[in-house]
């Protein structure tokens, strides 16, 4: 039986707490606040004491999902990114680039937003970028 | 002996399964659980200035494995901690050995080594409308009439953000079905949670119980003085029970579940 703690940032929202996932044999077993964190000092709200439930849930997904026929098949990283740039391709040329939006989020960090707009911008070609925390 | 040798000693000897200590990682002192299987770990172990349940987590690897035999680095506050679960059945002191080290001031004990606990910082604000983390509850008492004290403490319970923080942190609450997510105590969904019922649903669990740790006024994020509020109702039990929970092996006098109540009714002006 092993047990170890790992230091971790809450991923719900943009405050970015500091946590401590306790794994007891491979499993998150629950979540603790990381004391010498210096965004939280060792408090959390509800949704960061609950982390361990979101990542253990059966309802998680794990695989990409395609819509096919009106129902949601398994599939591969490369056949759903495929699907999804065709897609993309395909309204880009019928409707223009800005029919397409990008909406970004306060939950992930710094250079995946920059990546993200830059995609929107760059490879698109629209200026519709928006982000969650600006509600 | 150095405290590395010992938990070395007691892991290769096979004492221990696993030994629950700290350790430093990306500069954050944490908890770790050391084993035959990562000894090379054992150069980083530390005995951290920051407090987390280490008993806790072994309640936490018992519930997966009963005989698991567990070490612990226990101040004075992880061994009271441990007499309550042992006097609860959560943990049997057979599988448990704990490695005593220095601690902070506690009421069953003065010896002062660890900074960690230094006395919290009131605002002013706070004075004025709500309590003082530092004020002496005698005084508290003398100085508010009732309607003072009872605006004071709602004052305090109406930042609660129901993170249940504190009773998530606590090493002494371990109910599979806690009353504070009952629906017919408190109701789902409203914030601040209903008040004061929330918090003293909690007070009265912790009578007998808390051993006066501060895990849980550490981890409220609405600085509610919950350490305040515990101590008062342990000092009520020790007056009235002359019991003081985790000092002992005895028995809490609110034990319920066994084949015997040691509750005596008495006044509660005795
Ligand atoms: S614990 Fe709460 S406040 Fe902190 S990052 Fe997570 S969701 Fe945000
Ligand atoms: S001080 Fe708080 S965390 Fe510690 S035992 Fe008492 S109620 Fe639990
Ligand atoms: S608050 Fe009360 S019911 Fe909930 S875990 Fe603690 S002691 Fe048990
Ligand atoms: S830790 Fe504080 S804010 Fe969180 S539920 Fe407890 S009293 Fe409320």
């Amino acid at each position: 039986m092993n047990c170890k703690f790992v230091p971790s940032v809450c991923s719900y929202c943009g405050t970015g707490c500091g946590v401590l996932f306790e794994v007891i044999d491979g499993k998150i077993n629950s979540t603790l606040p990381l004391k010498s964190h210096p965004v939280n000092q060792g408090k959390l709200c509800i949704k960061g004491w609950s982390l361990h439930e979101y990542i253990n849930s059966y309802m998680r997904l794990k695989a990409p999902l395609v819509k096919e026929n009106g129902h949601f098949q398994k599939a591969t990283w490369d056949e759903a990114i495929t699907h999804a740039a065709k897609n993309f391709n395909r309204i880009k040329e019928t409707h223009g680039p800005d029919a397409i939006g990008v909406l970004v989020s306060a939950k992930v960090t710094n250079e995946e937003n920059y990546l993200a707009q830059k995609l929107a911008r760059a490879a698109i070609g629209t200026n519709n970028v928006d982000h969650c925390a600006r509600l | 002996m150095n405290i590395t040798k010992q938990v070395e000693q007691l892991l290769k000897q096979g004492d221990v399964d696993i030994f629950l200590a700290y350790r430093e990682l990306d500069g954050h002192l944490i908890p770790h659980g050391y084993t035959l299987d990562n000894l090379e770990d054992l150069e980083n172990l530390k005995v951290s200035q920051h407090r987390y349940s280490l008993e806790k987590v072994a309640t936490h690897l018992t519930e997966k494995k009963p005989n698991l035999k567990i070490g612990i680095v226990a101040r004075d506050c992880n061994q009271r901690a441990l007499n309550l679960l042992y006097t609860w059945n959560q943990l049997s002191p057979e599988n448990i050995t704990p490695l005593m080290v220095n601690c902070c001031p506690s009421q069953t004990r003065n010896h002062s080594d660890c900074t960690y606990l230094e006395p919290k910082k009131t605002g002013t604000f706070k004075q004025k409308k709500g309590i003082d983390f530092n004020e002496n509850p005698r005084e508290f008492m003398d100085n508010n009439d009732n309607g003072q004290r009872f605006s004071r403490w709602m004052y305090e319970f109406s930042k609660c953000i129901k993170c249940y923080g504190c009773r998530n942190i606590c090493p002494v609450c371990f109910c599979t079905d806690c009353s504070l997510e009952n629906p017919d105590l408190v109701e789902p969904g409203a914030l601040p949670p209903e008040i004061p019922i929330f918090h003293l649903v909690r007070a009265t669990h912790m009578a007998g119980r808390c051993i006066d740790c501060g895990l849980c006024e550490d981890a409220c994020p609405a600085e509610i003085p919950l350490r305040f509020l515990y101590r008062e109702m342990n000092r009520i039990v020790s007056d009235v029970f002359d019991y003081t929970p985790g000092a002992g092996l005895e028995k809490s006098p609110f034990t319920i579940i066994g084949n015997e109540v040691t509750l005596e009714p008495r006044p509660m002006d005795a």
